[in-house]
């Protein structure tokens, strides 16, 4: 039996991050802000000239959060696409204008790491050493990604496996706007 | 120099209906000259995410010119943002950078590069269309209603002399009304003042 290929593997992304999209627009998101990673690029590429989903690409994630929370304040519906590491490098953004202002931001986040936190045994839930966080097995920043969302209050949900990643994301959607408080995704898995 | 009297009295004159941002040393002035509706400080927020907060105000509302008065110490923090907002085409936003060289509100510690930085200059790399540098009272007065119709992004580079104000608390011993409530409260009224 022929393996699918690369070239199978990136129309099958394609045709995920386009059901995304889709998704997307029928739920009422009018921005995507954030920055991409290996698992949300095919997200970005086909945002690039959507014709009604804008598309901001910051050069920082901590910037993707104080934007979209101005974009909120202004009537519009961003959902915030940032991988972990951009997540924990946002902290003092989030603080001091998603979460003290209240807006119901939806935060996809994309998990690196997760793949070989898995592989090496480690569980998400076990407290972090120094240890643990210099183990070359181990990538830190899946060890501290659901951590730090429980210490910064952010409610999440983690999508993984056999999950459907666009069921999931407008889950995500809803339950931001039925709390009335950004909620976020992890995406432990790739988007294909 | 200027100072940040003379800055902010001809913004207050020429001022229709632009949404205006303050961060740091300029919010408080601000409020003591203006109640307008439209008027939102971005205190007790994150710092150095004010231009952002504009920016995103100005993307959801592309009908609106929406006025950043922002530090210069806040400015350092997010340089990127420039980019993003050329890249965004975000035509009507406006950032006014009040270079006092100085983190006034924590005791006037110099920021980096005090005096050295040229803040027009970085704008204008970035690809901004419209830069301006003041440090004349007069030449800045006379520009402003031009700038004001210019289409953006636009930086204003003002430079000014170190002021006094100190740390800013909202809440009700702050004499600025829109420092009086809580940042989400002040976002409300903001969002029900542009009929969100």
């Amino acid at each position: 039996m022929k393996s699918a290929g690369p070239r199978a593997a990136a129309k099958s992304a394609t045709t995920t991050a386009t059901k995304t999209l889709r998704t997307l627009t029928a739920s009422g998101i009018t921005h995507l802000v954030g920055l991409p990673d290996s698992l949300s690029a095919p997200l970005f590429d086909a945002a690039v000239g959507h014709p009604v989903l804008r598309l901001i690409t910051v050069t920082r994630e901590g910037e993707a959060f104080a934007i979209a929370t101005g974009l909120w304040i202004g009537g519009a519906s961003p959902l915030v696409v940032v991988q972990n590491t951009g997540l924990l490098e946002s902290g003092d953004a989030i603080r001091g204008t998603v979460l003290r202002i209240g807006a119901p931001i939806p935060i996809l986040v994309t998990g690196r790491g997760y793949e070989r936190m898995r592989a090496a045994d480690v569980d998400p839930a076990q407290t972090p050493t120094p240890e643990l966080l210099a183990r070359v097995d181990v990538d830190s920043v899946a060890v501290l990604t659901e951590r730090t969302l429980d210490a910064w209050g952010i409610a999440y949900r983690t999508c993984e496996g056999a999950d459907d990643p666009v069921e999931a994301i407008l889950d995500a959607i809803d339950g931001a706007r039925e709390r009335e408080q950004p909620l976020a995704l992890v995406m432990a898995r790739a988007l294909e | 120099m200027l100072t940040m009297a003379q800055l902010l009295a001809p913004l207050h004159e020429h001022r229709t209906n632009e949404v205006v941002v303050t961060t740091m040393s300029a919010a408080r002035p601000w409020g003591r000259l203006s109640s307008h509706a439209l008027d939102f400080a971005s205190v007790d927020s994150a710092m150095g995410h004010g231009a952002d907060l504009a920016l995103g105000i100005a993307l959801a509302r592309p009908e609106r010119r929406v006025i950043c008065l922002n530090g210069d110490g806040s400015m350092l923090m997010t340089l990127g943002t420039l980019a993003t907002a050329v890249g965004a085409r975000a035509t009507n936003l406006i950032i006014v950078v009040c270079d006092n060289g100085r983190f006034e509100t924590t005791g006037n510690q110099p920021v980096a590069g005090a005096g050295r930085v040229d803040y027009a200059a970085v704008a204008r790399a970035a690809g901004f269309p419209s830069v301006h540098r003041f440090d004349d009272a007069r030449a800045y007065a006379e520009a402003l209603p031009g700038i004001l119709r210019a289409a953006g992004p636009t930086l204003v580079h003002v430079v000014l002399k170190p002021g006094q104000e100190g740390p800013i608390i909202r809440g009700p011993a702050e004499d600025a009304p829109y420092l009086r409530t809580s940042l989400a409260e002040s976002a409300e009224m903001l969002r029900a003042a542009l009929r969100v």
